[in-house]
């Protein structure tokens, strides 16, 4: 769409236009700001726990297992050094064989989701889908936290 | 069913057959719904036609 | 011939004062769009682009995403 309108504009007269192809997607996927009425609609960029714990692919379950735990989390977002989400070990994940490597015992590949996805929506589906917790990522797979049902349900439902 | 004799599911919003829900990955959800329909119910996606491989 | 931009220079456009213009319709528009974006959605441009633009100022378009 943008396309044509570029060339348009260019017909009608307008000496310098510019088009941004990649569109207001790509913009809300960087955590741009917006306007509108959807702007002031918290998301899952802002609910999401930054603080989550990572691993790498290498690292034995036990060990990730007792530092996590050791920290108050039962879950753990495995990515590599550029922060890319490789995998996912939720509770179940964790109690698996202490020996194993991390990537023979996490979930790989997950959904996420990211941060613009506001956070009723996000609220509604985990609760749908009994879905503890789930990656937010950018558009590029970078990790910016981990959105936890609990934390969606009362952002929607404060009172409750 | 596949060819691997694996039970579909449906989508639940469009009914195309998949083999997992999009958002909980799990093969036995009771609400599944495909990439396509999920991505345009949390607004990752405007609303397009979309055909599955299955 | 309009020139393809990235995020970093429709960031740089915004700040320099170019002129915005979301193309989608006025429904998408309405719930979200870029900070002083105007909507001429693409169906209006020839009656609109006129009375709404500045054909001396930088105009930069964009829509949904690359598809």
């Amino acid at each position: 769409m943008s396309p044509r309108a570029a060339w348009r504009l260019e017909s009608l007269g307008f000496g310098e236009v510019y088009d941004y192809v990649a569109g207001k997607l790509d913009w809300m996927a960087a955590g741009l700001p917006t306007e509108g009425t959807n702007a002031m609609r918290p998301r899952a960029g802002e609910v999401a726990r930054k603080d989550v714990p990572t691993c790498g692919l290498k690292e034995m379950l036990g060990s990730v297992r007792e530092r996590v735990r050791r920290q108050g989390w039962d879950a753990v977002v495995v990515v590599n050094e550029e922060r890319v989400v490789l995998g996912l070990l939720r509770s179940k994940e964790l109690e698996s064989d202490s020996d194993l490597l991390v990537e023979q015992a996490m979930r790989p590949g997950p959904s996420t989701f990211r941060t613009f996805v506001h956070i009723e929506e996000m609220a509604h589906f985990m609760v749908e889908h009994e879905l503890e917790s789930t990656p937010i990522t950018t558009s590029d797979g970078r990790l910016v936290g981990l959105l936890l049902q609990m934390d969606a349900v009362s952002r929607v439902r404060p009172d409750e | 069913m596949n060819d691997h004799g694996t039970a579909l599911m449906k989508c639940s919003t469009c009914d195309t057959p998949i083999d997992e829900c999009a958002f909980c990955e799990e093969p036995d959800c009771r609400t599944p719904i495909c990439y396509e329909c999920l991505n345009v119910a949390l607004g990752q996606a405007l609303p397009q036609p979309h055909v599955h491989g299955g | 011939m309009p020139r393809d931009i990235d995020r970093d220079e429709a960031w740089r456009l915004l700040e320099g004062g170019a002129q915005l213009v979301e193309v989608l319709p006025s429904s998408e528009y309405e719930e979200d769009h870029l900070p002083g974006a105007i909507n001429l959605p693409l169906t209006k441009l020839d009656r609109q682009a006129e009375g709404l633009l500045d054909r001396n100022r930088p105009v930069m378009v964009y829509c949904w995403d690359i598809a």
